[in-house]
């Protein structure tokens, strides 16, 4: 498969108010709020390196492969779904104590950049989602997955 | 430019979205819109006329007043226009911090 040339990278940070070998633990629990994992209609979760995920919700599958695995820091996995067109992005997620609190830092590198990965006319970014309450219509709503793929549902 | 850069363009300025959060509450006359702010009537005219570029306002005449209202639906074009994945993790790590900080003010009790 040809790579696609360019390619973007995304950063999240959120202070947690747990020790990061509990976070680090959460992330790979299924049955916590906010993982990937959690509302996947079906998962399958091998947390090691070289252990392999797969989680589907409304007919999208996500795949990955875990690539390091150091507990209570580090976690780095592949990641392909529909938006990333078949290509391996990766997803690197570190904790480090700060304090009573663990900083949580997510990076998803390596997306192809292309129309089908970004939102238009079906996606709600989160802090324009919330520019958007303040001053347009208070229409804002929390991400569903099954919206945002609506239209490989239909496709099916 | 497209629509897209317009509403980005109109949105950059703090005057432009402080008229916005003005015609949230309902449409304003040109003078109401103008009143708060400690700048010449020329210089609203101006951010009047880029938010109007941008379809973000339009004018009706009601009477002898003309009123400006706000169009919400460009701003939800430009929320489209990101990532799927910027909304899916913030969602996601969202509900995460939220479960601990949860967690954390049961424990407190």
């Amino acid at each position: 498969m040809t790579k696609t040339a360019k390619t973007l990278e995304f950063k999240f940070e959120r202070r947690i108010p747990a020790a990061p070998d509990e976070v680090f633990d959460a992330w790979l629990n299924p049955k916590i709020p906010g993982n990937p994992w959690n509302a996947a209609e079906k998962f399958l979760l091998d947390p090691k390196v070289d252990g392999l995920f797969y989680w589907t919700l409304k007919g999208t599958s996500h795949y990955g492969r875990f690539t390091e695995f150091e507990r209570p820091g580090r976690i780095q996995h592949t990641w392909v779904s529909p938006s990333t067109l078949g290509h391996e992005s990766t997803v690197t997620v570190t904790f480090r104590k700060e304090g009573q609190d663990a900083i949580m830092t997510l990076v998803h590198s390596d997306l192809p950049d292309h129309e089908l990965s970004r939102g238009h006319e079906r996606g709600w970014n989160y802090f324009v989602g919330v520019f958007v309450d303040q001053f347009g219509d208070g229409s804002r709503k929390l991400f569903r997955w099954e919206e945002a793929h609506a239209s490989e549902e239909s496709r099916k | 430019m497209d629509q897209l850069t317009d509403v980005l363009t109109a949105i950059s300025h703090p005057t432009r979205r402080a008229i916005i959060g003005q015609l949230a509450h309902g449409p304003a006359r040109f003078l109401d819109i103008a009143k708060p702010f400690d700048t010449a009537l020329n210089a609203v005219t101006k951010h009047l006329k880029l938010l109007e570029r941008a379809g973000l306002i339009e004018r009706e005449k009601k009477g002898r007043e003309v009123y400006i209202s706000l169009r919400g639906e460009p701003l939800r074009e430009v929320a489209g226009w990101v990532h799927e994945y910027e909304r899916f993790w913030n969602e996601h790590l969202d509900q995460f911090e939220r479960y601990f900080k949860d967690k954390k003010k049961k424990e407190m009790k």
